[in-house]
């Protein structure tokens, strides 16, 4: 066969492949039954719904694909884009004072248990098991991040939406200059070991000491020392590693022991600090856009950042080290191989007033096609499907975020989850500041956990 | 009848005071009612937060609660204090200084004076932003210079260091103010009259004693005024530290009004965060009553 007759075959083949697979599609749609978004949306068609979430790429990415929703049912969406905090006072007023101006909105887990306990929520199971409504090509006990979807959406087991994003943190590290030889050769005669991603905290630490060159103003890392939340999700990431948590609690909707004083805690803590020697020098004056800003300037050669950050360092219209990026599980310590997670999730208002029509665009959203497509634009799918297709392979940080995803750990989202965020943000940052030790800071924080608590957290370990 | 006879006669028998309506109705709706809402609050468990508070009457606990249980306020009242007292001192004595050199020295005032108003122009929060950039460890300007002159260890930074940050702000907080005060006290000093400086110059004092004797007593009012504005004013100081530090690190600069709105808005602990807010009030409250006697006296003393 000559070459040409070859790749006439290939093209005959390829189509009949294709008219195949057309009419298998066909079939299936048939036997799904006669469910359509169209047939589903025509009541709401002409209604506009509302949301509310944070400015970051993820909403960005739903903001343009929302038209295609828009153009197949004629109902419309508008999308509130703020900051985060701004994000959740704003539903906190709307929801105190039962306008129902968001049909849905977009938060962080870590508010679901005062939403619940308020009676502010409709849970997402009415919509679910209505055959009106569900598509069944959608099946997110299927298709979703089974630990991720019960950590971000669910409060004392039943559903209240979907993850949004699954957003963790794991290692982002200077691959470059990890692979450089002469840096390679240097830190070897220093420490007497391979220079290597960091795969201990003993390691993380070398490598962050041998980078720091204040001359050069360069550093080894850079920590979120802010006194802002963000100070509190990065030291989880020590915490859990080093073996300890903030209370024994079995998921994020009960309460437990105190344990944020415990032995492995402190020394988390004392860890921590231990690298504000490493980072730059208003370190202690940083949330998420400073040390992502320190990066992507090339000022810092590794830290614990989020993975919904990622995007913004590897792209080379506002970054200077894309491509230079390497990506993994943060070190591991005493508590094995884990994660912080904090997901933003859909939900719905109990005061919605376009609740049915909000539910058909969230489902729309979670469907694979508009899933993948918000991940490949900063997005923080909880599919693991989106993680197998072979474009989101090829995005350098895919690996990191699959593997932290799998080992994410609960966090408490009880209704008094925000304070005793600001509890441990205080502490932190009086620790951080030199004003306490860390055994002080955190013994303070247990006092204060709980007296906030009460009984169902009793202090499981001494206070001196 | 005469036309204005009539209508004076109607203010006299006091109708006068119904014009007055409009402005009263809207002072008690949007101060007095809130004020008298928040009070209310403060006399309840109410949180947006917690289930089962919705606003159950709990008497004097919030208050209890303040006085005994929360070293964290007292902490940041004592803060705000010394952050208040040193401000306006500061901008008290620069800003009073710069008005005699202006009235006495500088022919093109109104030149000068449009660009020393700068600052002031300025919304709190782009003055925030801006000096946040200025002082940045890393890429700021004025960190940049202060370390190129040895000022600056390069490990140091001036919003990151637990000493330093409270006075970095309040040297914000004198560079934003320090014109306004200038611009008072240069309008009091120009309004002054003439006579008694060219009488004292004739008894032959001294510059000094003009200062002290003649110029010094002429202007109390316009003194209490500044204290009272600019005290108020430091001790609701929110935007400019909420965007440079947040009140970090650990509680280096966190001001009475951002632990309220700490416990307002992130606590959504309404009832305890009334009366949070109260304690505020009542501070600018004895400042103004403190301040009002100060010009009552003065006039008094005037008089005699």
């Amino acid at each position: 066969m000559t070459e040409h007759a070859k790749s006439r075959f290939g093209k005959v083949l390829r189509l009949g492949a294709a008219v195949g697979s057309v009419s298998l599609t066909l079939a299936y749609a048939a036997e799904a039954g006669a469910w359509s978004l169209e047939e589903a949306a025509a009541p709401y068609k002409g209604t506009t719904i509302r949301t509310i979430g944070e400015s970051l790429p993820p909403l960005e990415a739903m903001d343009k694909l929302k038209h295609k929703f828009e153009e197949r049912t004629g109902i419309t969406v508008v999308i509130e884009q703020y900051e985060h905090s701004e994000a959740v006072n704003k539903v906190m007023l709307d929801l105190n004072s039962k306008r129902g101006r968001y049909d849905f909105i977009l938060q962080p887990h870590r508010e679901l248990g005062r939403f619940v306990a308020n009676g502010h929520l409709a849970p997402i199971e009415r919509f679910m098991n209505d055959p009106k409504l569900r598509d069944p090509a959608f099946k997110p006990e299927e298709v979703l991040y089974q630990g991720l979807w019960k950590e971000i959406s669910w409060y004392e087991g039943k559903a209240y939406g979907y993850p949004f994003t699954a957003l963790t943190m794991y290692l982002w590290y200077r691959k470059d200059l990890l692979e450089d030889p002469k840096e390679q050769a240097g830190f070897e005669a220093k420490y007497g070991y391979d220079m290597q991603v960091p795969a201990t905290w003993g390691q993380y630490r070398d490598l962050a000491e041998w980078f720091t060159r204040p001359d050069e103003g360069f550093y080894g890392t850079a920590i979120q020392g802010k006194r802002h939340e963000a100070l509190w999700y990065e030291w989880l990431n020590f915490l859990y590693s080093f073996g300890g948590d903030m209370m024994e609690a079995k998921s994020g909707s009960e309460c437990g022991p105190i344990i944020v004083n415990s032995p492995e805690a402190v020394e988390s803590l004392d860890y921590y600090k231990g690298l504000v020697a490493y980072s730059p020098s208003d370190t202690l004056n940083y949330f998420w856009d400073d040390v992502m800003v320190a990066m992507q300037q090339g000022k810092a050669f590794e830290m614990i950042m989020w993975n919904d950050a990622t995007y913004a360092v590897e792209d080379p219209s506002q970054s200077t080290v894309s491509g230079k990026m390497g990506f993994d599980l943060i070190p591991q310590g005493k508590g094995g191989k884990v994660g912080q997670v904090e997901g933003w999730t859909y939900l719905i208002p109990a005061y919605a007033k376009n609740k049915e029509a909000a539910y058909l665009f969230i489902q729309w959203m979670m469907a694979f096609d508009q899933q993948l497509e918000q991940h490949m634009n900063g997005g923080a799918s909880s599919r693991p499907d989106v993680y197998a297709d072979p474009d989101v392979k090829k995005i350098t940080y895919s690996k990191a975020s699959m593997d932290t995803n799998a080992v994410a750990i609960a966090k408490p989202t009880i209704p008094e989850s925000p304070e005793l965020t600001e509890i441990l943000v205080l502490e932190l940052s009086n620790v951080l500041a030199g004003k306490k030790t860390s055994q002080e800071g955190l013994d303070d924080a247990a006092v204060a956990m709980n007296k906030l608590l009460g009984d169902c957290a009793p202090l499981k370990f001494p206070v001196k | 009848m005469n036309l204005s006879r009539w209508g004076s006669g109607i203010l006299d028998r006091g109708v006068g005071p119904l014009f007055l309506v409009p402005a009263l109705l809207l002072l008690v709706v949007l101060l007095v009612g809130p004020f008298l809402y928040m009070v209310g609050v403060s006399f309840t468990d109410l949180s947006f937060a917690l289930p089962g508070h919705d606003g159950n009457f709990v008497g004097f606990e919030n208050y209890r609660r303040l006085m005994r249980e929360d070293p964290v306020f007292w902490q940041s009242f004592g803060t705000t204090l010394v952050f208040v007292s040193s401000v306006v001192s500061v901008e008290f004595g620069l800003g009073f200084a710069l008005a005699l050199l202006l009235f006495h020295h500088v022919q093109r005032r109104r030149f000068v004076l449009t660009l020393l108003l700068i600052p002031m122009m300025l919304a709190p929060v782009a003055v925030g932003l801006m000096w946040k950039l200025m002082l940045h460890g890393e890429f700021g300007m004025l960190t940049h210079y202060l370390r190129e002159l040895g000022l600056l260890g390069p490990q140091t930074a001036l919003l990151g260091n637990h000493d330093l940050v409270l006075p970095t702000v309040m040297l914000v907080d004198v560079w934003e103010w320090t014109p306004f005060v200038t611009l008072v006290f240069l309008a009091g000093l120009l309004s002054l009259p003439r006579e008694p400086f060219e009488a004292a110059v004739m008894d032959g004092a001294r510059p000094w004693q003009v200062f002290r004797d003649i110029t010094v007593p002429l202007l109390r009012p316009i003194i209490a005024l500044v204290l009272l504005l600019r005290g108020i004013d430091a001790f609701k100081e929110f935007d400019k530290v909420f965007i440079l530090t947040g009140g970090g690190p650990g509680t280096a600069t966190e001001l009475i009004s951002i632990y309220a709105w700490r416990v307002n808005f992130r606590n959504w602990d309404l009832g305890y965060g009334a009366v949070c807010a109260f304690m505020v009030y009542l501070v600018v409250l004895i400042l103004c009553a403190v301040s009002y006697k100060a010009i009552y006296w003065t006039e008094g003393r005037a008089v005699k």
